[in-house]
């Protein structure tokens, strides 16, 4: 009477499924592998681990896997990709305002609240520019108006009015968009607005496919309604357009007449020494190393540039205390700062991050401002100065 | 001697909410003031006995137009029509009014319906006979000398001289002129949904770094730069290369 002896080692063998870096058995029925797929933190920890590195490096983020994939640079030239959107279901016309012929960030925030809108039902991106304007298929365009430049020169509101309202009447758009910068992008929606008899909905703050806001009563309210057809978008209140290529086929551009009322129209020199940090493009600025200050005060003058100096300057008073740049002085956002004799302090350096282009002089290769330069020069601010002076008023007059 | 209209709103103070004088109007007013020997008229649409309206009084006018509209009424058919009685050389607004829709677009309307020459933003005027000069500001301080011929409406931005105080004493004695008019009502304000502003978080650029640690110096470090250096040149090398670099980003043009 002896029963069939089991033996608990191959029925467990034979309950282990295969595959798997753990080992699982099935215990009761045999469990399917359908259904709702099972977590597997091992494998996403894998993902996430950053290769190389002696230490493991852990990035939730997908910043691993961006890591594993070949950089933009890596990528084959041959065949980059490109977004066609053959038959649009509509258009959104984008007005940019390309100052001095290169695509503005505020343009690019405007071409990619246009993709936004497009995106969202099958429509096309329309870029109306003056001139060839590079990096459209970059920033978001499907199409292309290019009005010829002459047309709409530096500054010419009445001309690009017309050519909006042309562009308008050719496309027949759902909506069109305008920066709303001081560049000129905020009066030309308001132009076009007064001469088509719409309404704007101008320094739109947040827009999608159903909804637009702008802000009212002083910035104390907000007003939201469907999108109109006149927008006017605030800075720096969306994304640029970044990723795939579009694009950015030329289309005719038609053919415009403006009403002329505006005469001559000069550019002037912009006065540097009156200007507010903030609002400067060029700045000199002073910092411990400079003990020769009529020369630097000088440097400024013939170079044109708007004085700027660091903390210990101010609190010694060669610069008032309006003129200081870092953390508890101004912010700048100038193109170029040209530093003869600042050390670099984490506080002063926070105060010129959005700056282009630096250029430091000082004595000591080791300060962190030499570090930060694009060009950085290890010698004695007071020599230089006046060096520099004289060969600026030396190429001026030859 | 030109005749100025100045187009006077109400202002809302930005903490408080009270009314005020709207800063960019007063701006205005302050600019008209500024041209030698013109007849200033100020005007404004709405409630004549909205208190704000008499710090414009206490700037230095004796008297003040308003039109009386309702208070939902569309100032601009009320504006053009007394413009068009008044025919000024030179129609002054702020470029924005800060106390309702604050669309900046009476100034265009206007223009458009009187057909006057239009420029925005402009900081300085000086008119002659036939002409006016303006200055129109520009960001990072730059500036652009417009000639237009009269008659012109500009607006006002805050790059003009600031307005000087209002006196008590003035203000009281300052006439208030009240004009009937008629608005439309505007509907706009019925079509959409007005509620109060709450701040969104700011946009930041996010760097497309490789990883996070590559992400995190992006956001926190400072950039660090091309790093060309130049160790003990003569002043005279080290000149060159600055201004030799200046010109080559375009910084500074070439004096040649
Ligand atoms: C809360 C707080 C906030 C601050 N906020 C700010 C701020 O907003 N802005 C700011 O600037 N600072 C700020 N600081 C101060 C900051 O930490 C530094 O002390 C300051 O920036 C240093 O200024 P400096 O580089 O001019 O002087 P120093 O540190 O004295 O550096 C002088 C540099 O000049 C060089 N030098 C000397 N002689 C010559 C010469 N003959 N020719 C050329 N180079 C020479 C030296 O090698 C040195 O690198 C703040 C500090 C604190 C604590
Ligand atoms: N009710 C009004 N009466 C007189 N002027 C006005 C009125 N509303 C607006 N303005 C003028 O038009 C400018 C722009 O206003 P807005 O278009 O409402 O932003 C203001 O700065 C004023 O100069």
């Amino acid at each position: 009477m002896t029963g069939k002896r089991r033996d608990p080692r191959a029925e467990r063998q034979a309950r282990l499924i295969a595959g798997g870096e753990r080992k699982r058995f099935a215990l009761g029925a045999v469990p399917q592998p359908a259904g709702r797929p099972r977590r597997d933190p091992r494998s996403l920890r894998r993902a996430a681990t950053v290769p190389g590195g002696v230490r493991p490096r852990i990035d939730w983020h997908g910043g691993a896997r961006m890591a594993a994939r070949p950089g933009p640079d890596a990528r084959p030239q041959s065949q980059p990709e490109i977004r066609i959107t053959a038959d649009p279901a509509f258009l959104v016309l984008a007005v940019a305002d390309h100052p001095g012929g290169a695509l503005s960030e505020h343009d690019r925030e405007t071409i990619g609240a246009a993709r936004s809108l497009a995106d969202a039902g099958g429509g096309a991106v329309a870029v109306l520019t003056s001139g060839t304007v590079e990096g459209l298929a970059e920033a978001g365009a499907d199409r292309v108006l290019s009005v010829p430049a002459g047309h709409i020169g530096d500054y010419d509101p009445e001309a690009r009015t017309a050519a909006v309202l042309a562009a308008i009447d050719l496309l027949k758009p759902r909506h069109v968009l305008f920066p709303e910068s001081a560049e000129g992008g905020a009066d030309l929606a308001r132009r076009v607005a007064a001469l088509s008899g719409e309404r704007l909905f101008g320094g739109v703050a947040s827009l999608s496919a159903d909804a637009a806001s702008r802000r009212m009563r002083g910035g104390a309210m907000e007003m939201a309604a469907a999108p109109p057809r006149l927008m006017s978008i605030a800075e720096n209140a969306f994304a640029a357009h970044d990723g795939v290529r579009h694009e950015a086929r030329a289309l005719d551009a038609p053919a415009f007449a403006p009403v002329r009322r505006i005469g001559t129209v000069t550019p002037l020199a912009i006065e540097a020494g009156t200007l507010s940090l903030a609002d400067a493009d060029f700045i000199l600025s002073g910092g411990n190393g400079v003990t020769d200050w009529a020369a630097f005060a000088e440097l400024g003058r013939v170079l044109g540039a708007t004085l700027g100096g660091s903390r210990v300057v101010c609190d010694e008073g060669h610069l008032p205390r309006d003129r200081q740049v870092g953390a508890s002085g101004s912010l700048v956002t100038a193109r170029c700062y040209l530093a003869f004799g600042i050390a670099g302090a984490p506080q002063h350096l926070q105060g010129i991050t959005e700056v282009r282009h630096v250029v430091a002089i000082n004595t000591d290769l080791h300060a962190e401002m030499i570090k930060r330069a694009d060009l950085a020069i290890i010698a004695d601010a007071q020599a230089v100065m006046p060096a520099l002076v004289a060969h600026a008023k030396e190429r001026r007059d030859a | 001697m030109p005749s100025v209209a100045v187009l006077l709103s109400v202002g809302r103070h930005p903490a408080s909410g009270r009314a005020r004088r709207a800063p960019l109007d007063a701006r205005a007013l302050e600019m008209a003031f500024s041209l030698p020997n013109a007849a200033v008229h100020a005007i404004h649409a709405g409630n004549p006995d909205e208190p704000a309206l008499r710090d414009y009084l206490g700037m230095g006018m004796e008297r003040l137009t308003v039109l009386s509209i309702p208070r939902d009424g569309d100032p601009v058919p009320a504006l053009t029509a007394h413009l068009e009685q008044l025919s000024p050389d030179m129609v002054l607004c702020g470029s924005r009014a800060e106390g309702g829709e604050d669309s900046g677009m009476v100034p265009y309307l206007i223009a458009h319906a009187l057909g006057y020459a239009m420029v925005a933003d402009i900081a300085a005027v000086s008119a002659s006979a036939a002409t006016a000069t303006l200055t129109q500001a520009l960001p990072r301080g730059r500036r652009r000398l417009i000639e237009t011929g009269l008659p012109v409406v500009a607006t006002v931005n805050t790059a003009a001289p600031a307005p000087r105080q209002s006196s008590f004493g003035r203000a009281r004695r300052g006439v208030i002129d009240i004009l009937a008019a008629d608005a439309p009502p505007d509907t706009l304000a019925d079509q959409c949904e007005i509620r109060p502003w709450r701040p969104r978080p700011k946009r930041m650029r996010l760097a497309a770094a490789a990883s996070a640690a590559d992400r995190l110096k992006a956001m926190t470090e400072t950039r660090s730069g091309e790093g060309a250096v130049m160790i003990q040149p003569s002043p005279e090398e080290a000149a060159r290369a600055i201004y030799a670099y200046l010109v080559e980003k375009r910084i500074i043009g070439d004096g040649s």
